[in-house]
């Protein structure tokens, strides 16, 4: 039988997901105009860091959290002014600053393998189970569509109503006149950089404590990431808010669908794809522009 | 042994890293999802050789498939900038896989498949099988290798480099962009399937798990450190970064050491690749000037007192 209520909660839990780990990413992408492949590490980092805290029953999910999000940011900040700044001051092609972010990668994947192994590893943390009506919801998933939207709630009026908020999107629309207004261009690039990273560290703790942590764990959400940010419109938080609902419902009510005609719910990767391959076809700028 | 193996291999990733040059080389198109063609090509040959299809036949199919796909994929993507090909291409490659693990009437899904040798049923020792196949593969490597040099000095390659260029100016002499980047990716796409047939053919027996993001990575890997745009960086390349990759594997079989030999390997790549965009981005060998009609009458001219 097919529960509608619950799968709105597992679409809910998924965008949630999607929204956190791809904020940074959209922003980054507006602000510096290339896709960095290397964010998925960042997500992956910060499922590790999350194992300090939690390897062991009894550990304290928030400070999982805040750690992850301190070590991405200091990683998302100098993978910005170690690799990428340099590149752009030397006027480096498009395709070479993602072959950059590729290999930048690949650096922290298999940094993070050596350090604790390739074998996958899982938290040692129990969630309480509530039951409303026919729904089931985990604690874990309050937690997370709250961080969700709490992070949008803040960032809403970070955007609209603070001066760095403002420089960001003024940068975005137009670098060149954001310069001549007397914007800290690199100032606002780096901040955004550790910010994006800090929030992508967030959603690789919450997809660890849900599922398990492996080194390609954020490689594995990339594409659904990528395909919001495309949907959305690159740079848009808002299009990206809106992408991320519509891809948990995709998503989740595709699977039902996948397994009632008897396809392998391993196709959820596929929505995602045709989703991308839409956005291409139909509009290439994305819902938001 | 080890030596002829390493030779195929060798071979395998040269003819990679040719097609890439195609592709990124003179056309400046980014194809991130390069395993996708290769896995295709290993399938196709996978399936008509086991339908009893003969050697030929298999790579030339392993050629068309990957290279129809290879077009098509890229299609919605090509009137875009190069980061919306990066991305489809780069998917491409994790769908392919998504889709061979689930259909599993097809090719045996996770399972894998066993893949005839092209040299079965003549009674070939080991040794002589293993300088059989690096024969195959080396010539086939040097077919390629003359008709891309020789493709690249045509007016084609003149205008497959054009687009890296200028793509403007292209279009202003009437060509279009989209069906030449479509057929520059055909190209790599099929030269790249020709590489999966070989290599089904020889390690016999093919899972999913074998075409991962990190072959990709590898032949990028090539392709920046040789030299884009120049066959001979491209070949170069990929001797030096197979001798590394199969070295570091019998390193970690036969020397114990504090650390992973195969992840190290992957950090001092990526370092590689970024100290290489930073300080030396044409890699080791520079792309040599275009030979045209025009050039030897000038240099006639030159020479006339």
């Amino acid at each position: 039988m097919i529960d509608t209520g619950q799968i709105l909660v597992n679409s809910l839990v998924t965008s949630s997901l999607y929204l956190l780990a791809g904020t940074g990413l959209t922003l980054t992408y507006g602000l510096s105009r290339f896709p960095n492949f290397a964010y998925a590490e960042f997500i992956t980092i910060g499922a590790y860091c999350g194992l300090f805290f939690l390897a062991k029953p009894g550990g304290f999910f928030l400070l999982a959290l805040v750690l992850g999000f301190l070590i991405a940011a200091l990683v998302g900040a100098s993978s910005y002014s170690l690799v990428f700044r340099p590149l752009v001051e030397r006027k480096t092609s498009l395709i070479h600053l993602m072959v950059a972010s590729i290999a930048l990668g690949y650096v922290l994947r298999h940094s993070i393998g050596e350090g604790w192994g390739w074998a996958t590893k899982s938290y040692q943390l129990m969630w309480p189970v509530y039951n409303i009506g026919h729904v089931r919801i985990t604690l874990l998933w309050i937690i997370l569509i709250a961080t969700a939207v709490l992070a949008a709630v803040v960032l809403h009026f970070f955007l609209t109503r603070t001066r760095t908020g403002k420089a960001i999107r003024a940068i975005a629309s137009n670098p060149d006149l954001a310069s001549v207004t007397g914007i800290n261009k690199q100032r606002v690039i780096l901040l955004t950089w550790s910010f994006g990273a800090g929030l992508a560290a967030m959603a690789g703790v919450f997809r660890a404590a849900d599922t398990r942590l492996s080194p390609m764990l954020g490689w594995d959400i990339l594409l659904p990431i990528f395909a919001i940010t495309m949907l959305g419109g690159i740079g848009s938080f808002y299009g990206l808010i809106v992408a991320a609902l519509i891809l948990g419902l995709a998503e989740n009510f595709g699977v039902v669908l996948l397994s009632g005609i008897g396809l392998s719910t391993e196709y959820r990767m596929a929505i995602a794809f045709l989703i991308l391959i839409g956005v291409l076809v139909i509009r290439p700028k994305g819902l938001a522009r | 042994m080890y030596l002829l193996d390493t030779l195929v291999f060798m071979g395998i990733f040269a003819l990679l890293s040719m097609s890439l040059n195609v592709e990124y080389g003179y056309t400046g198109l980014g194809n991130f999802g390069k395993v996708a063609f290769f896995m295709a090509g290993a399938y196709a040959y996978a399936v008509t050789a086991a339908l009893g299809w003969p050697v030929y036949l298999s790579l030339v199919m392993a050629a068309l498939i990957a290279g129809a796909l290879g077009a098509v994929v890229s299609l919605p993507a090509l009137r875009l900038r190069e980061d919306y090909l990066a991305i489809v291409t780069l998917s491409f490659g994790e769908i392919l896989r998504i889709f061979v693990k689930a259909e599993q009437w097809l090719a045996g899904g996770v399972w894998g498949k066993t893949v005839p040798s092209a040299f079965a049923g003549l009674g070939l020792s080991p040794k002589t099988m293993a300088w059989a196949n690096v024969l195959l593969v080396w010539a086939i490597l040097a077919g390629v290798f003359l008709f891309l040099h020789l493709l690249m000095n045509t007016p084609y390659g003149r205008v497959l480099r054009g687009i890296r260029e200028d793509d403007v100016a292209v279009q202003v002499l009437g060509k279009s962009l989209v069906s030449y980047k479509a057929q520059a990716l055909m190209v790599g796409s099929a030269i790249a399937g020709v590489a999966g047939g070989l290599f089904a053919q020889y390690i016999r027996f093919i899972d999913p798990y074998m075409f991962l993001p990190l072959v990709t990575f590898l032949v990028w890997v090539m392709l920046i450190l040789g030299g884009p745009a120049n066959h001979w960086g491209a070949l170069i390349g990929a001797l030096i970064v197979e001798f590394f990759n199969r070295g570091s594997r019998i390193v970690k079989d036969y020397i114990a050491l504090p650390f992973d030999p195969h992840n190290v390997q992957f950090v001092l790549f990526g370092l590689l690749i970024i100290f290489l965009l930073l300080y030396r981005p044409y890699g080791l060998f520079r792309e040599k000037p275009m030979r045209t009609g025009a050039e030897v009458e000038v240099s006639k001219w030159q020479s006339s007192p």
